[in-house]
């Protein structure tokens, strides 16, 4: 792991993090409002209606991701098996990424039980996150159960050279 | 003051020809569409509104996303036009569906409007297709909120607008209303039903059930008080003033009340002496004013001894009293006048 690397979740707009087909009390905000990653056993995203969950996570600035954590402690059946990334692209929706394959999806990986249980780095292909602006994450199978469950995302990389960042100055006005 | 993108779907089947609501019930459509329009617009600057047609010879989008309510009006207008064939509500969904998944804001929620005047046919009616089309928008998180009326109220224990809503429902951001036809104005039932009760800043709970039951002229002054909490505190402020005025008018009326008309029965009781100066000092009339209370009180005290009487008739009674009493007071000081 390079030096320079590190989690990314400093620099999220909290602002306009959403998930569709989230349960309404286990919200992808819930997961990530505190910018840091989440070690609570009580506060974990599910799915709502069938297994499938699309993240949205926009960063403040550009950034370059390198890899992702995503834990998922409960039922094994839970946990999320098939995701397919996607970056810069606020208006997904499901019918939009149900058949996309690479290079339409950033990446498409699937998850072994041990990466999911134990939380470990998964690496991207470095080159197709260079410049993220937002990161979509959508999770079209699991385990087997009807709901998904996620405890934890983390986003490793480094902030795009020359950005500056602004996020200092947005707080003024709130 | 949610942020939201709403498509309005309006009725425009044969079934919106009956005259059941006033003027008839494409026109108090058109009106309630644009009650929640113009609701929706002005709840938050950044909130869109379209409108679709859903029967005629297919679903159509009359207005993709505007906050020009002339162009909510011209689109109903033409509708008016173009009204005939069969509702077909599922595909309607589908297509609103799309135009809110093209909205400019993303950041706006998407909310589908439906109004329904019509019976559900084919698919529309089957209940288990309509509840994979109402877990598909809350998949998408969109809220649907169906308001029906006419044809559209479902008779008997299936109601698949119903169980439509409530597959569609998550965290109680959709709503369905019936409003059956009667003296009351469709928009009046929209307006204070739970669906734009967020819109106008007042809690949905506030609402509850008590929305459908309000004719809108069931009120205590002709006025709801969940859509104006202002105005109706400032009518029963004034009501409780002029109430105390009253009371205290009728205990001060003896000396100022120019009533010289003989018409009016005498004082059932005229123990007290009365004023023999008819320009009174100050002090005179305060006291003349206190003899009055003090009989008025002792007269009702009297009269309605050991029965049960409300403090309402004792005032009545009192105000009367003192009616009276200043017209023979009146009387007297002609008299004195004269000689």
């Amino acid at each position: 792991m390079p030096e320079d690397e590190r989690s990314l979740l400093e620099f999220l707009d909290s602002s306009q993090l959403n998930c569709l087909n989230e349960e309404g009390e286990h919200t992808l905000k819930s997961l990530l409002s505190s910018k840091a990653v989440n070690t609570s056993s009580d506060t974990y995203l599910l799915s709502d209606v069938d297994e499938q969950l699309l993240l949205n996570v926009t960063f403040n600035q550009s950034v370059r991701v390198r890899s992702l954590i995503i834990k998922s402690n409960g039922n094994p059946e839970q946990a999320p098996k098939l995701i397919k990334l996607f970056i810069n692209k606020p208006a997904l929706g499901f019918e939009d990424v149900e058949d996309a394959s690479e290079p339409e999806a950033a990446q498409v990986i699937e998850l072994t039980e041990e990466q999911v249980k134990k939380g470990l780095p998964i690496p991207l292909r470095y080159v197709r996150f260079q410049a993220v602006s937002s990161l979509h994450i959508f999770v079209a199978t699991n385990n087997g159960d009807d709901a998904t469950r996620i405890d934890a995302l983390d986003v490793f990389g480094i902030p795009a050279a020359g950005v500056r960042d602004l996020s200092g100055l947005k707080k003024t006005e709130e | 003051m949610p942020l939201e993108a709403t498509m309005i779907i309006i009725d425009n089947s044969e079934y919106m020809r009956n005259g059941d609501y006033q003027p008839s019930r494409f026109d108090a459509q058109s009106d309630a569409a644009n009650t929640v329009f113009q609701t929706k617009i002005d709840s938050n600057p950044e909130n869109f509104a379209g409108i679709m047609t859903m029967a005629g010879k297919g679903p159509e989008v009359l207005v993709t996303y505007t906050k020009d309510l002339g162009q909510i009006l011209q689109a109903i207008h033409s509708a008016s036009s173009n009204v005939g064939g069969v509702a077909d509500i599922t595909t309607a969904i589908a297509v609103a569906q799309l135009a809110l998944k093209h909205r400019q804001n993303k950041n706006l929620r998407q909310r589908i409007v439906v109004f329904i005047g019509s019976p559900l046919e084919g698919q529309s009616a089957d209940e288990r297709n309509m509840i994979k089309l109402a877990k598909k928008l809350k998949k998408n998180n969109v809220a649907v909120d169906v308001i029906a009326f006419g044809d559209g109220i479902e008779e008997g224990e299936s109601n698949v607008l119903k169980t439509f809503v409530d597959n569609a429902n998550s965290s109680d951001n959709s709503h369905y209303v019936a409003v059956p036809p009667g003296p009351h104005l469709l928009s009046d039932m929209v307006i204070s039903s739970p669906i734009l009760a967020g819109d106008s800043g007042i809690p949905e709970e506030a609402m509850g059930d008590a929305a459908p039951a309000a004719g809108g002229s069931n009120f205590e002054f002709g006025v709801d008080p969940s859509l104006d909490p202002e105005l109706a505190m400032a009518l029963r402020m004034s009501m409780e003033e002029e109430n105390a005025r009253q009371v205290a008018a009728a205990a001060a009326s003896g000396p100022s009340q120019p009533t010289p008309q003989a018409s009016q029965p005498p004082a059932p009781t005229s123990s007290i002496p009365a004023p023999t100066q008819p320009a009174a000092s100050s002090d005179a009339m305060d006291e003349d004013e206190e003899a009055l209370l003090q009989q008025a009180l002792a007269m009702s005290q009297q009269e309605g001894g050991g029965a049960e009487i409300e403090i309402d008739e004792d005032e009545e009674m009192s105000e009367e009293e003192a009616i009276a009493r200043a017209i023979e007071m009146s009387m007297k000081e002609n008299q004195s006048e004269k000689k």
